[in-house]
């Protein structure tokens, strides 16, 4: 609160002085504590839910990205301390959440947790996390609502202690202030990471929403057990329904098509390798010793060129021309795809299953594609009937790199691709009972905000979405288009068989001559009717449906004739 | 209602009856025990499938036919039905009763109770009105061959005869010069007539009720050795069957007075050539022979040689003008094979230009007499009819 202060009094200084513009340098800390809504704390209701959501994630990240089925429990409880302080609103929240995963090695936890832009995933490796600001965002908003510091409880595999810390950010300097640290000795072989970030919300507005997306979270990672317990106590268990994950995803070296001019100086001073020649071939993915020899000569600059003289002035313009090529040559093999770690069909099919209990669900996972020197995989899982309330437009499940998504749905490509379908063609009328999950993985998710809520309109990946989504489509149609044939068959069966008691008993009497005629037995009319149910049976066919089980036309007869009385 | 008849006319025809039900019918079963999908292959009754034969000059069917399949979802309904109405009318005819069309209705009346796709109950009658019931009954007329008549069914009885002639019907002997100012009621049931002494040269038809009345109570029929018959109006089944085998059986010629205009010749027609919606029953109900008397437009108008029966002033005061609906009755009739013989063509066109018809109680209120003692009698002995 001491910042906003003082903000003021500058603002009314500026205000003042006429003659000249006043000019500071702004920490990066406090940019984003004044700009909080960039990162999607933009009020009470939205904080609340960003919190969850950046603490969950980064549990995720800690473990089934490192090979761990994760276990996660998420907490929120009222502040009753500060609630007492501040008149009884009960709009104080404590937020916590555990992981299982690798732990923060404590030598790193201040920095982890006090510093913006601090990372561990400033690598090119498919991870939720990627700015290294969201933890940072939470407590910078935590600290400036509630004035309460993070607590951080963790510890890594090998170690014997856990370490405990509580600390501020000090957006001025955007240093950690530690306030409280603490470390036991472990007596179980716990690894992982607890955090406790106090702030100012509005559960009952945020409720569906977070609750929303823990559910979206167990549907995508089927194979994590998430407990989530509520303020009021109310306790929601997403068991693990599989041990079967995803392999990890793995670190890749940067494609020659994504790198920039920055990047290039960067790895031009950090590298072993001796010639530029060596550069492309060792730091770059997808770039052998011949493709690199034959893209230079191409280009005209000298193989052997040493990499610290190409980052002198003199050389400037021809690391631009080096950069510019690398980008839009197109002798480079694309971008590798092995290091990204797309769900599969079987675990989206799992996770559909387990929410909506549908009648049909299916899913598809496409080749690896490109798009400015990244590599992603679109995947597409759709879900039908069942428990899926029928909707005016398809349910849409977005997801990037296993982040569900629930704001900003209309601004999302996968959005713009789902709604422009022609659902018609695929034999779904709305009001229809479906959901259709759109999961994008990649090194680099072409967010519009840090806020990670919406992915930009790329071509590449725009296709690839729309091309998925219809191989699923094709798929449901085959399904739908026998489902109503059988709903078909079924309505004949009916409208045939409920005549059925009615013409054996008029037939039996029929059947004895006029000389020998007296009523017919009821065994009479029993041979009439199996005759004519046999005989119905046998001329209606059943379409089968793969995944449903296939009934005998004989039993949807009987069963029809059962259900039969005459008045 | 279950006790043996004792009429051996009757006897004979319920057990022929039931016979061909019975057989007709076993061919549908044979199948379903045989595994086999049934159908009933009924005679179309539709207008497309109405000619007329010029030979027996009557409306007859033609070839086309439906087959009503049981497994086929649009038919299955009417499949249904038509056992059921089969399987009454076949009880009532061993347990020797005689149903109406309305009890034929109300005894095949029930509700079928079910569950839909979705399982929710639903319930459908096995007919919904009698118009429903009653299209049934034709659908098992066409397939056995069979009128209701012969079935012994019963309807409303309309139509009305007396005349120099003694019946037997239900056992009882019947003298119909002796009904006094009422008339012997035609029965549902015609064929079960006997016909006994008849002392009558020609049947005279008419048309409406009330000059049947006028004619019956100068006692016409006695003067001329007639038979007076009525339908009153559109005449039902049995009084058509009735006048054919007056023709048929006893060779008497038919005459058939109706009013002069559209209306009335079509019911010539129908006692003619049978009816058009129903042109299965011609063959039993129609009396080809049967010949229009009049009135005709040459009686008002007069033609060539022949005088008028009518005066100027008496036509002014009798003629009625024709409205739309007759002119376009008449049209109608135009296209009828059977009305494009020459003396017919020569009266609708006269119709058509003068735009004129006329009651027959107009010749009756010129004088009853006149109607009786002048225009019948001279116009049958001077053959001025049409065929
Ligand atoms: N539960 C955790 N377990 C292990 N490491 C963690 C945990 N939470 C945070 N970290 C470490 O702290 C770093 C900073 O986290 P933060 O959420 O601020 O950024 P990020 O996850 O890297 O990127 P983003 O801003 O996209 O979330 C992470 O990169 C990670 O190394
Ligand atoms: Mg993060």
């Amino acid at each position: 609160m001491a910042r906003a202060s003082s903000v003021a009094k500058q603002t009314g200084k500026t205000g003042e002085a006429r003659k000249g513009e006043r000019y500071r340098e702004m920490s990066v800390a406090e940019f984003f504590a004044r700009n909080r809504e960039l990162a999607g704390f933009s009020n009470p209701t939205r904080a609340l839910y960003q919190t969850v959501r950046e603490l969950v994630e980064n549990a995720l990240d800690a473990t089934d990205t490192h090979g761990i089925l994760p276990f996660i429990q998420v907490s929120i409880t009222y502040d009753e301390e500060l609630e007492a302080k501040h008149g009884n609103a009960k709009k104080w929240f404590r937020v916590t959440v555990e992981d299982n995963g690798i732990g923060v090695p404590p030598t790193v936890i201040a920095n982890a947790f006090g510093r913006v832009l601090f990372s561990s995933k400033y690598v090119i490796r498919q991870t939720r996390g990627m700015y290294g600001l969201g933890v940072k965002a939470a407590v910078l908003y935590g600290q400036m609502t509630a004035g309460k510091p993070v607590e951080v409880y963790s510890s890594i595999g090998n170690s014997e202690y856990v370490y405990s810390r509580k600390l501020y950010i000090d957006t001025e300097k955007n240093e950690p202030r530690i306030v409280e640290r603490g470390q036991w000795r472990k007596r179980s072989g716990w690894h992982g990471t607890r955090v406790t970030i106090t702030l100012e919300g509005d559960w009952s507005r945020a409720k569906s929403r977070i609750l929303e997306y823990i559910k979206r979270t167990a549907i995508i990672a089927p194979y994590a057990e998430i407990v989530f317990e509520t303020p009021e106590g109310q306790v929601f268990v997403f068991p693990r329904l599989t041990n079967k994950m995803p392999p990890p995803p793995k670190e890749a070296k940067p494609h020659p098509h994504g790198i920039d001019v920055n990047q290039m100086k960067l790895l031009l001073q950090s590298t072993n390798a001796r010639t530029l020649l060596q550069v492309l071939v060792t730091e770059f993915q997808s770039v052998g010793k011949i493709t690199a020899e034959k893209f230079l000569k191409q280009v005209g600059i000298p193989p052997d060129i040493k990499p610290r003289d190409l980052l002198r002035k003199e050389y400037n313009d021809l690391l631009v021309r080096l950069v510019d090529s690398m980008k839009s040559y197109r002798g480079f093999r694309a971008p590798k795809s092995e290091h990204l770690s797309p769900i599969g069909e079987d675990l989206i099919k799992l996770g559909l299953k387990r929410m909506f209990e549908p009648e049909w669900v299916d899913a598809v996972t496409r080749p690896p594609r490109a798009y400015a020197g990244h590599s992603f995989i679109v995947e597409v899982g759709i879900a039908y009937g069942g428990a899926l309330e029928p909707v005016q437009e398809p349910l849409l499940l977005r997801y990037a790199n296993k982040i569900p998504l629930l704001y900003e749905e209309r601004e999302d490509v996968a959005y713009k691709v789902v709604s422009n379908i022609n659902w018609k063609i695929y034999r779904v009328e709305f009001p229809a009972p479906i959901a259709v999950l759109v999961h994008i993985a990649s090194t680099k998710i072409p967010y519009k905000g840090v806020g990670k809520e919406s992915i930009s309109d790329v071509p590449e990946i725009e296709s690839e979405i729309r091309t998925a989504v219809q191989e699923v489509a094709r798929r449901l149609r085959l399904f739908l288009g026998r489902k109503a044939r059988e709903a078909e068959a079924r309505r004949k069966i009916i409208t045939i068989a409920k005549y059925i008691p009615e013409i054996a008993r008029g037939l039996a009497m029929l059947a004895k001559p006029p000389e020998k005629w007296s009523p017919p037995s009821e065994d009479e009319e029993r041979r009439l009717m199996e005759a004519l149910i046999k005989l119905v049976s046998r001329n209606i066919e059943i379409p089968e449906i793969p995944g449903v089980d296939h009934e005998d036309p004989e039993k949807v007869v009987r069963s029809v004739i059962e259900n039969i009385h005459l008045e | 209602m279950s006790s043996v008849p004792s009429d051996k006319v009757d006897v004979e025809a319920r057990r022929r009856a039931a016979k061909v039900i019975h057989e007709k019918f076993r061919k549908v079963l044979d199948d379903i025990l045989k595994g086999k999908p049934p159908k009933l292959v009924i005679p179309k009754r539709t207008l497309a499938n109405t000619r007329f034969d010029p030979e027996k000059g009557i409306l007859v069917m033609g070839e086309d036919v439906i087959e009503r399949e049981l497994l086929n979802m649009g038919e299955a309904r009417r499949f249904m039905q038509t056992i059921l109405m089969a399987s009454i009318i076949y009880q009532a005819l061993i347990e020797n009763e005689y149903p109406t069309i309305r009890d034929l209705y109300y005894r095949g009346k029930h509700t079928i109770v079910y569950r839909d796709l979705r399982g929710r109950k639903r319930e459908e009658n096995t007919w919904e009105e009698q118009a429903e019931s009653d299209s049934v009954i034709r659908d098992v007329e066409v397939y056995t061959g069979m009128l209701r008549e012969d079935m012994l069914i019963l309807s409303k009885e309309k139509g009305k005869v007396v005349g120099r002639m003694k019946i037997r019907s239900g056992g009882d002997t019947i003298d119909l010069s002796k009904m006094g100012h009422g008339a012997y009621a035609i029965e549902s049931t015609p064929d079960l007539i006997e016909f006994l002494d008849v002392d009558a040269e020609f049947v005279l038809v008419v048309e409406k009720d009330a000059v049947f009345q006028q004619l019956h109570r100068v006692k016409f029929w006695d003067k001329y050795k007639a038979l007076l018959v009525t339908g009153a109006g559109q005449p039902d089944r049995a009084t058509r069957r009735f006048v054919r085998r007056l023709n048929e059986e006893l060779k008497l010629p038919v005459y058939i007075l109706t009013d002069s205009d559209p209306y009335g010749w079509y019911i010539y027609s129908v006692f003619k050539v049978g009816s058009i919606q129903l042109s299965y029953e011609s063959m039993r109900l129609a009396t080809p022979k049967a010949r229009f008397l009049g009135v005709s437009m040459t009686d008002i108008f007069g033609w060539k040689g022949k005088k008028p029966y009518l005066t100027e002033r008496e036509r002014r005061n009798f003629i009625i003008k024709a409205k739309d609906l007759d002119i376009r009755r008449a049209r109608e009739l135009m296209k009828y094979s059977w009305f494009q013989t020459p003396r017919w063509r020569r009266e609708l066109k006269i119709f058509l230009q003068k735009k004129a018809k006329l009651e027959i109680e107009a010749l009756a209120s010129k004088g009853l007499k006149f109607l009786a003692d002048k225009y019948i009698p001279e116009k049958i002995q001077t053959g001025d009819w049409i065929e």
